[in-house]
């Protein structure tokens, strides 16, 4: 089999929900609608990328929600105060760096176990946020939104930005050395530190560009509306976990790559869609997700066990 | 087990670190019973206990789950699920309140059974099968609801349990008593449930001194799913409705009343009634911040910084202690430090 069949095999589900849409609700395929429904994944297809790394380094960082909702809220704030938008995206993805590397410090520095630590810092940064916030919106000055640009050429650059960042990455983790270095330290970190890396500073890392990703990505969703929600993050650690699950990225670490991650989130994405046009209730979205992350850890955990006897 | 100081040591660590709980639930209660006016009568106290029983439940069977260096984080979607299908037991199928509490007991149980067979049968992580039924109990209640439908209008006998007093104690009291001394006598007083930790130390050493580690940590799971149950019933009791969202984000407090608690995370340290104490220390926490005049989300930061120090004060003296031994090369992590819950346990 190919190196990458299970990427391969997601795009195939992928494929065939399309043309089961295809075939039954048409309506699907309306340009407008499709190129809202991909600018809107643009920034969880960032953060998906974040969480493929982190994650490939055996490591997992659920408070990426909290993370966004923080970064976006800093850089709306910002640009209500008339900060230019370069200087917004700056302090995103300085905020989420450095939220990243509180996360990275205590991981990688103390050896805690992440999902505890991002457990704890998830709520901190939640609640922290709703104590100085309130629930209250930033509300943005209008040239802000789409950078300033037409609506659908603005989305155009999201959707272009995302996946020159994804790609940017993806050929990063297979040509760079550091790329090389988180499969190594996700297979085994103490056969990588015999091997003369230091696995702790490339966890570290992982948790910081996270955070910065995450900026960025936050930054991606503060341009597409008007006010920025302050609890605009809720449920992204559970959406981008999915995909990166489903894109074939182990969760016990040092396999899988970004393709996979982008063909997860691109099957995850078109689910809630695919229901309405379908004329299935949107209730069952999230337990339809819930069912899609258990069918891909059980094919994954019955093809290794082939693969072992 | 077998060298005295080696035995000393241990209990010396368990001890201080209940004595530093103790003493954080102390300050709590004297700082608030300054500060706010009505904090200590005991018409609070009780209204702690009411609240503090659902979460808490969940943490003392989190207790036995992490002690095998497992996690549970589908506990409170359970505890939606559960609330849902009580409901529509009682309602749509026009079960009595105590036959349909029972069903939903053997609902639970087949939840945490789902976790159990796919976490021993096919050897997945337990974070991320708990990830994805955390997902699809939770939208199996939004799909059954519909989003929106609700069960009110118990009858005042079902309510007792969650909104009267019994001998003079809030009504749910006693069930958590019992449970939580079932949970005790299980992890302290049984071979039976020491098995939890020897198999969180090392599952391949259980397995070889011919525990049959497969079923146990089913139990763990199973048992987690059955208490999720019983909790959403306890839920629906107090508030007199049951709905979709019931219990969220009651995993995140279970989980850390249990690490605040001196349950090590990697597994095969923790006791029942260091939980006991987080499960106080959180109740207390969040109710007395409300006598304080502080604004709820205070509460939620506070939680979070409090469990994040119970980590590190859990892990400073052993790297302390390791890198004082070997000044100049960087310690290698612990054997137990590749994040457990993310290994596999072996049959």
């Amino acid at each position: 089999m190919s190196r990458y069949f299970r990427e391969w095999s997601v795009a195939a589900a992928l494929g065939a929900l399309l043309l089961v849409l295809a075939v039954f609700a048409p309506a699907f395929f309306q340009a407008q609608p499709l190129l809202s429904l991909a600018a809107g994944e643009a920034p969880t297809l960032v953060v998906a990328c974040g969480m493929a790394l982190v994650i490939i380094c055996r490591e997992i960082d659920i408070s990426v929600g909290s993370q966004f909702s923080v970064c976006g809220v800093c850089a709306g704030l910002l640009a209500a105060h008339h900060a230019p938008t370069a200087v917004a995206l700056l302090v995103a993805i300085l905020a989420g760096a450095a939220l990243g590397a509180i996360n990275g410090a205590l991981v990688a520095g103390l050896r805690l176990p992440s999902i505890v630590v991002t457990l704890a810092t998830m709520i901190t940064w939640r609640e922290g946020l709703n104590w100085w916030r309130q629930g209250e919106f930033v509300y943005l000055p209008d040239r802000l939104q789409w950078f300033g640009l037409a609506q659908a050429t603005g989305q155009w650059t999201l959707i272009a930005a995302a996946l020159a960042l994804m790609v940017a990455l993806a050929v990063g983790l297979r040509r760079l050395a550091l790329g090389r270095f988180f499969y190594a330290v996700g297979t085994d970190a103490e056969a990588a530190r015999l091997a003369g890396i230091r696995p702790q500073l490339v966890k570290f890392s992982a948790f910081v560009l996270m955070g910065a990703l995450t900026g960025v990505a936050a930054m991606m969703n503060v341009v597409q509306s008007p006010q920025v929600d302050p609890k605009s993050g809720t449920g992204l650690e559970l959406k981008t976990i999915a995909a990166v699950v489903v894109g074939g990225v182990a969760i016990s670490g040092g396999r899988g790559s970004l393709w996979g991650a982008f063909a997860g989130l691109l099957l995850l994405a078109c689910i809630s869609p695919a229901l309405i046009h379908l004329h299935i209730e949107a209730y069952w979205e999230k337990a339809i997700q819930g069912a899609i992350i258990l069918l891909a850890v059980v094919a994954d955990g019955v093809r290794t066990r082939r693969a072992k006897s | 087990m077998s060298s005295a100081p080696a035995s000393h040591r241990w209990r010396a660590a368990l001890f201080r670190h209940e004595t530093l709980l103790l003493a954080l639930l102390a300050t709590e209660w004297c700082y608030f019973n300054a500060v706010g006016a009505h904090f200590g009568t005991l018409d609070n106290t009780y209204d702690i206990v009411r609240h503090s029983v659902e979460f808490g439940l969940l943490a003392l069977v989190m207790t036995p789950v992490i002690l095998t260096g497992g996690i549970d984080l589908s506990v409170g979607s359970l505890l939606g699920l559960s609330a849902i299908l009580f409901g529509k037991l009682w309602r749509d199928a026009g079960l009595s309140p105590a036959a349909a509490a029972a069903c939903t007991l053997g609902i639970g149980a087949l939840g945490g059974g789902l976790n159990a067979t796919l976490i021993t049968e096919l050897r997945l992580p337990p974070l991320i099968v708990t990830l994805g039924t955390y997902s699809l109990f939770r939208g199996l209640a939004e799909a059954i609801t519909h989003g929106s439908d609700t069960f009110t209008n118990f009858p005042p006998s079902f309510l007792f349990l969650g909104q009267e007093r019994w001998l003079g104690l809030p009504a749910q009291a006693p069930i958590f008593i019992v449970v939580a001394l079932g949970v005790w006598l299980l992890v302290h007083r049984m071979t039976f449930g020491r098995c939890f930790r020897t198999i969180g130390f090392s599952p391949e050493g259980a397995r070889y001194a011919g525990i049959p580690v497969k079923r146990r940590v089913g139990l763990v799971y199973v048992l987690a799913g059955t208490v999720s149950a019983l909790a959403a019933i306890i839920y629906t009791a107090r508030l007199g409705q049951a709905r979709a969202d019931a219990g969220t984000g009651y995993e995140l407090y279970a989980i850390t009343a249990v690490v605040l608690g001196g349950t090590s995370i990697f597994g095969g340290v923790g006791s029942v009634h260091g939980t006991l104490l987080g499960i106080a220390a959180i109740a207390v926490l969040d109710n007395g911040l409300v006598h304080a005049r502080q604004p709820r989300e205070a509460a939620g930061v506070l939680t979070g910084v409090l469990l994040l120090i119970a980590l590190t004060g859990s892990v400073a003296p052993k790297l302390w202690a390791a890198r004082r031994r070997r000044p100049a090369a960087s310690p290698p992590p612990p054997a137990s430090a590749v994040s457990p819950p993310l290994a596999t346990p072996p049959t």
